[in-house]
Order: structure tokens, then sequence, then C-alpha cells
């Protein structure tokens, strides 16, 4: 279960080692994650995928900081996350813009935080709102924007914080399949352009494998990791990738070990929906 | 096993579970018992504030030499003709500017902006026009209950979820088949959102007038035992309309809980 | 760079036609209301003088108009407007003050709000001016009574809508603010207030038409100064062009008050 040593270049940017989550307690205790450890490179961009109950976003929330009770380590250098930390920037599942803020004032939300003089922090903002494409909707505000905008302007917000560690909970789940494959070009070009250490957790598995280095297979309830795959597809890539023998190939292979996963957690979700049924 | 641990846990904790109820509740006598002693001890005057002891006391005399029951059926008359008048005129009118486009856009502002129009104010109005009658508090009441009723009608009915509407078609239904099968049962609980406010607005506006003309049921007992400097008197029927009123707003939401699909 | 595959959303959502209905055009709603309008006046004016009515419970236009301009030229209703509006803004003041405060007390602590919620709301909808004799025996006959009553309606507006709004706020932007590592004061002042600011502009919104009102009714009840105690006069005066008139200029100023905070509440959002 101990993490797959890559060549060591250089010191992992983050150490998951043997992280355990419960919730609960006595007969309702329900182990989220269990003994769960791998490590993201400098540069690297590795995705967590699972079905839906593997404690997915309980990892997210642990490596954020914004669950600090939990036992094991997540280390960034020689500190411990309990809260967040300012190297890990988080991009939420969910819309998370300010709608009282328009773009422009969203991407400079964490600068402005800091203390960053308002001339600074807008030139700054714009750069990175420029870099997810968007510099002709600065002035615009999130309810004039599309789902897809939206998420771009997340991730500029998150960016502009110039984190060592670029944290994602499933950003692209809300949107369509071929906005997806858009935003993930344009995910693998930020990240190439910035060499950004990227931490991806999706359930999407063309979309891991799309943009991933490395992938973290985890089991459905209690979430283990099942298996760490490397993708050894050609950098630069673009979306094209997903045309290719060597995708399909990764693709299949993954979902071999998904598919056991994944058909357990449909079986609980329904056998759960059975009882609810029975009970009202 | 479980259902026994659960019975024994929940036993203890009844105060635990409804404590913050509780605290509320006892915060509201611990209040009345500081009045009480601000009062006798002289703090408070008791021509401002009457000591909680003698409003309850002057209950029993509001209710036996007051007839405030035979003045609660009064009010009730009032507000129920008001209260079904707002419903039978509101509810078509709702669903005609529901089917033209061009009306509804011409005029469900002028309907939002009669909803938040100082009715009541217009009383002197309607003492011209209807006289000193139960007449005008009920006109009144009607024009104030009206406006959310047709604006909650368009709403609901529009709400209508565009497949059911698609279901009705592929059926080859009749355009009043589909109003009275998919748009109208659809719309049901929304309706009864905007009766529930119209009902609001039927009561405040029926006491209050009565209270302002001095005429009808509880409003004007209120106005006369103040004018007759009947403090506890006072006071004991401005908590029994605001309880009566709390009874009516509960049921309303109720009966609109009960109306509300099962999700 | 180009946003490819993303649609702007509209700026302002298309009113959809109904079943099988045609567009509609805005010349099309204007043509209906001005025929409505005229269709209304045109009403008035026949039963005016019809002479179904006796003499003067329906006058004719034209003299609600005169009535209405030697209203807007007369010193003495600016006196009253003068000493409404003080009277209504003071009692706004008073009673959305205290309803934030509680409004945010009791929409951050689940106790308090299991506890006290239940009372502030079902007060909320009962009828106020039957407290003014109370308000009386406390605060006197002048202004002061007609502000407490101002203040307590308006109170109850303001108190609820901002407990829920403080409830409402998305919590995805509470965690977005955790994860930049706000300080308290910058996710009171960076995320709550902003978040808060159209729940509390729509609580003070209701809460002024209702302090309006109350003022006013207050004023019509017992009082000797203010529009409320005007209204009156020409009632008791039977002076009817003149109570037209005056009820029509109180409407418009509701009327407009209303439409200006909404507007406030709707900017930028």
């Amino acid at each position: 279960m101990s993490a797959v040593i890559e060549d060591i270049r250089l010191q992992p940017a983050m150490v998951v080692d043997d992280v355990v989550k419960r919730f609960g307690r006595g007969d309702e205790l329900v182990t989220a994650v269990d003994h769960v450890s791998f490590n993201v490179q400098q540069g690297e961009f590795v995705s967590v995928i699972g079905p839906s109950g593997c404690g997915k976003s309980t990892l997210f929330n642990i490596i954020g900081g914004l669950l600090g009770d939990y036992e094991g380590s997540v280390m960034i250098g020689d500190e411990r996350i309990s809260a967040p930390h300012p190297a890990v920037g988080m991009v939420f599942q969910e819309e998370s813009t300010f709608p009282w803020r328009n773009v422009i004032e969203n991407v400079a939300f964490p600068l402005e935080l800091q203390g960053v003089p308002k001339s600074e922090r807008m030139d700054r903002a714009h750069h990175f709102i420029d870099m997810v494409g968007l510099a002709s909707f600065e002035k615009n505000f999130p309810s004039q924007l599309s789902g897809g905008m939206r998420q771009r302007v997340s991730i500029a917000r998150t960016l502009v914080s110039q984190p060592k560690i670029l944290l994602m909970d499933e950003p692209f789940a809300a949107l369509d399949e071929q906005t997806r494959l858009l935003l993930g070009d344009k995910i693998t070009q930020i990240q190439q352009e910035l060499n950004q250490t990227t931490l991806l957790i999706t359930h999407n598995l063309t979309e891991a494998v799309q943009l991933s280095d490395r992938i973290v297979v985890m089991t459905y309830r209690p979430g283990k990791v099942k298996r760490i795959v490397d993708i050894k597809l050609p950098r630069p890539r673009t979306s094209d990738v997903v045309g290719s023998d060597a995708f399909g190939h990764y693709v299949a292979e993954i979902w071999n070990d998904l598919r056991e996963e994944a058909t357990r957690g449909m079986a609980d979700s329904e056998s759960a929906a059975a009882r609810r049924g029975s009970h009202g | 096993m479980a259902k026994s641990a659960s019975q024994s846990s929940s036993q203890p904790s009844f105060f635990f579970r409804y404590g913050p109820e509780i605290t509320g509740l006892l915060a509201l006598v611990g209040a009345t018992l500081v009045f009480e002693l601000l009062v006798r001890i002289g703090v408070v005057n008791r021509f401002v504030i009457p000591p909680p002891s003698d409003v309850i006391l002057a209950f029993e005399r509001v209710v036996v030499e007051e007839d405030i029951l035979g003045r609660t059926g009064a009010t009730a008359f009032e507000m129920i003709i008001a209260a079904v008048a707002s419903v039978v005129v509101g509810v078509p009118i709702g669903a005609a500017l529901h089917r033209s486009a061009l009306w509804r856009r011409a005029m469900e502002d002028w309907v939002g902006a009669m909803a938040a129009a100082p009715i009541v104010l217009a009383f002197p109005l309607f003492l011209v026009l209807f006289g000193r009658s139960p007449k005008t508090i009920i006109v009144m009441a009607f024009f104030h209950g009206l406006a959310p009723i047709i604006l909650k009608t368009i709403e609901g009915l529009s709400g209508t979820r565009k497949v059911l509407i698609n279901v009705g078609r592929s059926l080859n239904m009749t355009s009043s088949q589909l109003f009275w099968k998919i748009l109208f049962p659809s719309a049901l609980p929304v309706i009864f959102t905007g009766i529930r406010l119209s009902w609001t607005f039927v009561l405040i506006t029926v006491v209050g007038v009565e209270y302002l003309i001095n005429l009808g049921g509880l409003g004007q007992l209120i106005n006369e035992l103040a004018e007759r400097y009947d403090l506890p008197g006072t006071y004991a029927a401005i908590f029994f309309v605001i309880l009566v009123s709390v009874f009516f707003f509960i049921l309303l939401e109720r009966v609109e809980l009960w109306l509300r699909p099962a999700r | 760079m180009a946003a490819t595959g993303e649609m702007k959303a509209p700026a302002r959502r298309a009113v959809a036609p109904a079943i099988g209905g045609a567009p509609v055009t805005a010349r099309a709603v204007l043509l209906v209301r001005v025929v409505v309008a005229l269709a209304i006046l045109a009403v008035w004016e026949g039963l005016s003088r019809s002479g179904l009515f006796y003499g003067e419970v329906i006058p004719s236009l034209t003299r609600i108009v005169a009535s209405l301009g030697k209203l807007l030229v007369d010193p003495v209703f600016y006196k009253n407007l003068q000493v409404t509006a003080l009277e209504t803004f003071t009692s706004l003041a008073i009673g959305a003050a205290l309803g934030v405060v509680t409004g945010i007390v009791l929409g951050a602590n689940r106790f308090l709000m299991r506890a006290f919620e239940p009372y502030v709301y079902y007060l909320s909808p009962t009828p106020r001016i039957i407290l003014f004799p109370v308000m009386i025996m406390w605060f006197g006959v002048g202004p002061a009574s007609k502000v407490a009553l101002g203040a307590l309606s308006a109170y109850f507006a303001v108190a609820l809508s901002t407990a829920a709004g403080m409830r409402q706020i998305d919590a995805i932007l509470i965690r977005v603010g955790r994860s930049f590592r706000a300080t308290g004061w910058q996710m009171a002042t960076k995320i709550y207030l902003p978040a808060m600011r159209v729940p509390i502009l729509n609580g003070i919104r209701l809460g002024m038409g209702t302090a309006i009102i109350t003022v006013l009714l207050a004023e019509t009840k017992l009082s000797n100064q203010g529009l409320g105690y005007m209204i009156m006069q020409v009632y008791t005066r039977f002076d009817m062009p003149g109570l037209y008139a005056i009820l029509i200029v109180v409407f418009a100023i509701a009327g407009a008050c209303n439409a200006l905070i909404g507007k406030l509440a709707r900017e930028q959002v």
C-alpha cells in the first residue's frame, strides 16, 4: 500500500501518508478514507479516481485543510496539513463564484485578502483571466456567464494566489461532455505553461486519462488505494489524445479496476433506495 | 436492539431535545414575571403597563361582559366574505391573464403594485362610498386580498413543468382538459400560497379597519376599551386578537403544507 | 481563446410566449396599458357625470386634477409631508437597526433561532395598528407613538429577512473564504455582508412599506399633524376631490420609495 517510488528527481510536492478518516460513532461508524497513501511530484498532474462514495471528497477536504481532524498525515514540505495551507489552492465542484463581484473582482479576491495594492492585484488578476480565456468578460457578473465560464473564473481565482499545488474537486462535473473536453485542453495548456503541480479529484475516467501523469484508483467504501497507474501519453498533450490507441488502452485498463467498485457502489445505493422505499 | 437503545436515550433527553423551545417559553414567562415585579414595586407605572396578573384576570371580564365571542363572530363573518370573494374573483383573473402573454405582461406589474399599495389608508374614501357599515370593511379587505391570489395563480400556472404539458398534448387533450387535468392541479400548491398571503391581508385589514373606524368586531373592542382607559382590558383584548391571528396563520400554513406534493 | 462551445447567457430572461401565442412586442404591451388606463378613466368620468352617485362621491377627473395641482403648491402639504417623512424615516431607522441585529443573532445561532424565531415569525403578520393604544400609553400622543409603532412594524420584516438571508448563504462561498484563509473580519465584510445585502435590503423594503402605512394610519387615528392627519381633515370637510388628490400623492410616494429600494436590491446582482 506504500507509495510507488518514482524516479527521485526532486522532493515530492506533497506526501499523503496513511490517511484515515472515520465519521460517526459507535455502530454508525463509517470509514470514509482507509489508509490512503500516495505522493505528488513537483510539476506532476495526479488524478484520484473512484466511484461515488469512495471518500474522494473527504480526501479533498482533508488535503485542502477544511477537515482538520484525521489520522495519518498530509505533508507539504515538513508541515502537516490541519488547516487551509497557503501552498494549496482549491477549486470546488460547486459553482463558487461570488455573485456580487464581477469577473476581475472575483479573481482578485485572494489578493485582496492578502492586502495586495489595487493596481497590482488588478494586473495579476488580468493575467490569469487572460490565461483562462476570459479577457473580454472582465466586467461581467457571474450571472451573465455560462457554467463553464464561471468554473474558469474559479480556476483563475485559485491560480492568482500562485499555489504550489492546485487541488481540484470534479471542477467539470456540472458541464456537458464537449465543454469538458475543451476545458480539459485549457487545463492541460495552463498546467504545462506554469508547470503547475495539480491534484484532480474526479469520477470521470476519460478526463482523468486525458489530463494526468498518474492516476490513483480508489475502491468503493471504505476508500482505499486500489492501484496507481502511470499514464505515459506524450506531452505536450491536447484533447486529440482521446482518439489514440494508447488512450483507449489506459481507459480499458482502469475501467477494469473500477468496474467492480462501481458495481458495488451501485448495488449499495439500490439497496438503500429499496430500504427507503419500504419505510416510506 | 437499536430501537430500545434509541428509546432509552430519548427519554432523559426530552429537555435536551426541546431545550431551545423550552428556553424560549421560559424567557417569555420570565419576562412576564419581571414586569409583574417592576409594576408591583413601582418602577413601572401601572397606568402605562398594567400588572400581567391584572391582564390575565381581565380576560374573564372581557369574555363575559364584552361578548368577545360574538365580536369574534362578527369579525369572522366579514373575513369569510372578503376571503371567499377574493379567491372566487382572483383565481379566474389570474387564469385569464396567464392565457394571454400580452395581457399578462401588460398587467402583471400593475397587479404587483396593487399588492404593495397601502389600500387600508383609503378607508375614508371607502367610508364615503359604502357608508359606515360592515360593507366598507368587507370591500376593503377584498381588494387588499385580491392581488396576491392573482399573482400566485399566474405564477403557479406558468410554473407547470413543460414536460407535463407535452404529456397532455401527446394525449390529444383539449385546452380545457389541459387546464383542469394538468395546469390547475400542478398550480394548486402555489395558488394556495397566494391564498395564505391573501387571507393574512384580509385579517389585517378587517381588524385594522374595525379599529380605525370604530365599527364591528374585535378591532372595535380594542378601540372602545382603550377609550374607556380600561388598561388591563385593552391589553387582554390585544392579546386575544394576537392569539386568534396566530392560530389562524398556523392553520393556513398547515393546509398549505398539506397541499404541497410529497417530495 | 474564444469561448468555444459556451454561450453567454442572455442578460434578460425573455418572457416565454403562452401556448400557441404570438410573440409579444413591447409596443403591444404599451398599447394595452394605455387602452386599459384610458378605459378606466373614461368609465370614471362616465360614472361621475351619470348622476348615479350622491353629489361628490365620484368627482369629475378635471376637478381631481385641479385639486392635485392645488395640493402640490400648498405649503401646508409640504409641512405635513415633512412630519410624516421624518416619522417614517426615524421609525425605519430604529426598526431596521434592531431588526438586522436580531436577524444576525437568530441567523447565526440555531439554539436562539429555535427558542425565539417562532415568536418573531408568527407575530410579524398580526395587525400592528391595534397596538397603537398601547404605544400611546407608552410614548404619548405626539410623534413618538407613531415612530414606535412604525419601528415595530419594520422590525419584524427586517429581522425575518435578515435571519433567512444569513441561513441561505451558499455554504460553498464560506468554504471558498476558508480555503483562501480569510480572517474572521474578512469573512464578515467580504462574504457574509455582501451575500446578505439583498435579503437585508428586501427586508428594509418590506419594512418601509409597512412603516409608511402604519405611521399614516396612526396619524389618521390620533394626531394633529402629518399626511394622515391631513387625510382626515379633508375627509371631515367632505372635500372629495381633495381626498382623491392626497391619496394619489401618498400612493405615488409609497410606490416610488418601494421601487427605489427594490432597484437598490437588484443592482449588480
